[in-house]
């Protein structure tokens, strides 16, 4: 008796823990989607400010998910398949941005970008990185790419090899038993990357904000939105900016636990 | 057909050393071998999917140690099947022959040719992960010889199944390359579908060809003693050769087996040899009888054990340790006879029954 009496003790604490936990958690987004009336939401909504901050979210993180996608998947497959020499450091290396403050990431690039010979050839080519939209593409790309790598590589080291063996067999050349079998077998895995990938990308502010800066109507993303107008006290329009960002990633929390990501990245 | 010559590979943890095989067009060849032998790189190093580190493969006297797997037109199928995941069963079939560029209706016709032959075509659309394992199997099978290959690579295809369904895929493969005269190469480390299946069989252990022959001669003639234990001689003597009259050999054994063995060999007096005797070409009865059989042993039972249908009897036939005969009856012999522990016995075989290698 005393027994049972122990035993459902713990579990009412415990389940009180989880209770208190997830009430915080929404009382937060409450409080954020029901600051302003619905009226003064959608006319925030439909001012060009925060119309340009959406637009240029959207666009930003998707190229920024397309390069992450680009460079991760021959990456990614590198490390799964191959021993080469320096493997672990390149693990490690890779793994790095994930560790690593944002804003420290962005302190990194602005220097690359402004002081170095190397930054200051690509400006003069025409790619000019800091103070620009480009910038936030790839503070975005920098700090997201090991979640996409992180799942793609997991996504690789799950498929026998076998299966492009036989393919060969089956008259495949490498790259098409790659392009044939291993890539639609990675169907899922590429979905959950594309979508962490593109949902912290749009959320992305600290590198954001270094390299690329806040300015209105300029490298205003959403969470730099969120930030200027905060700081002004146009608190409509930053909440307005808020409960987009709070719809978008609990949109791809959902798509993302779908396909199963979250196996993959730890 | 194929001729492997001189093949070595490394791959660190399994290798392969100095392979040279010749197989025969439509033969059944089975390479037989514990796990960890190297079979499977032997099998992907004749798909090409390993280059060899010296030594080279010929296919129908042309050398295609440097031809990619594409171009070997060599069908492989494996243990787990490996079928592709996101295509039907009849996308699967059809896999090969999309990539030879072949019209659409071709191939429609050929993979409800060869799901009709494997009796598969009602799975046609279903997804591999919904059929059963000897389903995935025969899709993998069909799969492999739509491309129409002149060798079919075999890997374990059997060891994942239950029993059942093991026997009817066996008797299967079998209908394949009687069906389309397809050479096969099988690797396996089951000696009941070894002897079943091959025409002839090589022996594989630690990335060695050790024996390569009939099922007759890798059962009943191993070549030495490893070999001997691989294969399941359980009755492995050392002795020396007293006489050789008209080539008996009669062999005085170093344990004491109560009497010397007759054997049919070449071997002559003093030679020191090993003798190797199947238990299961031993008859046991209660009393001396009048076999035309040479060897007669008299012992006593130590050990009964059921295996399956069969029986194994461990007999005591003189005073050391290893004097002890291994013998296996059926249960029912093992019934008529009423053995007990304890009860003495004679065991019975032919001077053709025993094997002689030196030793």
């Amino acid at each position: 008796m005393l027994k049972e009496l122990k035993a459902s003790r713990i579990k009412i604490i415990t389940i009180l823990s989880c209770l208190l936990l997830a009430f915080f958690i929404l009382v937060q987004i409450i409080c954020v989607v029901t600051h302003t009336t619905l009226p003064a939401l959608m006319t925030s909504l439909a001012s060009r400010e925060i119309q340009f901050a959406i637009k240029l979210s959207l666009t930003t993180a998707a190229i920024s998910t397309i390069l992450c996608i680009a460079i991760s998947i021959p990456a990614a497959y590198a490390l799964a398949r191959y021993e080469f020499f320096g493997k672990s450091l390149i693990n490690t290396l890779i793994d790095a941005p994930l560790a690593l403050p944002p804003l420290v990431a962005g302190v990194g690039l602005l220097i690359l970008f402004s002081t170095t010979s190397f930054g200051k050839t690509l400006a003069e080519t025409g790619l000019v990185f800091v103070f620009t939209p480009l910038g936030i593409i790839i503070a975005q790309f920098f700090v997201n790419v090991p979640f996409m790598f992180r799942i793609l590589r997991g996504t690789f080291q799950g498929i026998n090899p076998r299966y492009e063996h036989v393919a060969e067999t089956l008259g495949c050349t490498e790259a098409q038993a790659f392009w044939r079998v291993t890539l639609p077998m990675s169907k899922n895995g590429l979905m959950a990357g594309s979508v962490i990938t593109w949902s912290k990308g749009i959320g992305e502010f600290g590198a954001a904000l270094m390299l690329a800066g806040a300015t209105t109507m300029k490298t205003e993303t959403l969470p730099i939105a969120v930030y200027l107008n905060m700081s002004c006290g146009e608190l409509d329009l930053a909440i307005a900016a808020a409960t987009i960002l709070i719809i978008i990633s609990l949109v791809s929390l959902f798509v993302f636990e779908r396909f199963g990501g979250f196996g993959r990245v730890f | 057909m194929i001729r492997i010559e001189n093949i070595s590979k490394d791959l660190g943890e399994f290798f392969l050393r100095d392979i040279t095989l010749d197989i025969n067009e439509g033969e059944y060849f089975v390479i037989l071998g514990p796990t960890g032998a190297g079979k499977t790189i032997l099998l992907e190093t004749i798909a090409g999917i390993y280059h060899p580190d010296s030594g080279r493969i010929l296919l129908s006297d042309n050398d295609i140690t440097e031809v990619p797997p594409r171009e070997r037109n060599i069908g492989m199928v494996y243990q787990d099947y490996t079928l592709f995941p996101f295509l039907t069963v009849e996308e699967n079939i059809g896999f090969g022959l999309r990539s030879r560029k072949i019209g659409k209706g071709e191939i429609k016709r050929k993979v409800d040719e060869l799901a009709n032959l494997l009796d598969i075509s009602h799975l046609s659309h279903r997804y591999p992960v919904t059929l059963s394992g000897g389903e995935q199997q025969k899709v993998a099978i069909a799969r492999a010889i739509a491309i129409e290959p002149p060798i079919l690579l075999l890997d374990e295809p059997l060891s994942a199944l239950d029993s059942r369904t093991r026997d009817y895929l066996r008797e299967e493969l079998k209908r394949v390359k009687e069906e389309f005269g397809i050479t096969m190469v099988h690797v396996t480390h089951d000696q009941t579908e070894a002897l079943v299946l091959a025409d002839r069989i090589a022996v594989m252990m630690q990335g060695r060809i050790l024996q390569v022959g009939t099922p007759y001669e890798i059962f009943n003639k191993p070549l030495n003693k490893d070999l001997a234990d691989f294969v399941g001689v359980e009755n492995i003597l050392s002795g020396v050769v007293r006489t050789n009259e008209d080539g008996v050999a009669e062999i005085e054994i170093e344990a004491d087996v109560g009497r010397n063995i007759f054997a049919v060999s070449e071997y002559h007096a003093g030679d020191v040899v090993k003798v190797f005797l199947r238990p299961e070409e031993i008859i046991l009865s209660g009393h001396k009888g009048d076999s035309t059989a040479r060897n007669v042993i008299k012992g006593r039972i130590n050990e009964l054990q059921d295996v399956g249908p069969l029986t194994r009897v461990q007999m005591d036939t003189g005073r050391s340790e290893r004097s002890e005969l291994v013998v296996l009856i059926t249960k029912r012999s093992r019934e008529s006879l009423g053995l007990q522990i304890g009860d003495e016995v004679y065991a019975t075989f032919k001077a053709t029954s025993v094997h002689v290698v030196r030793g």
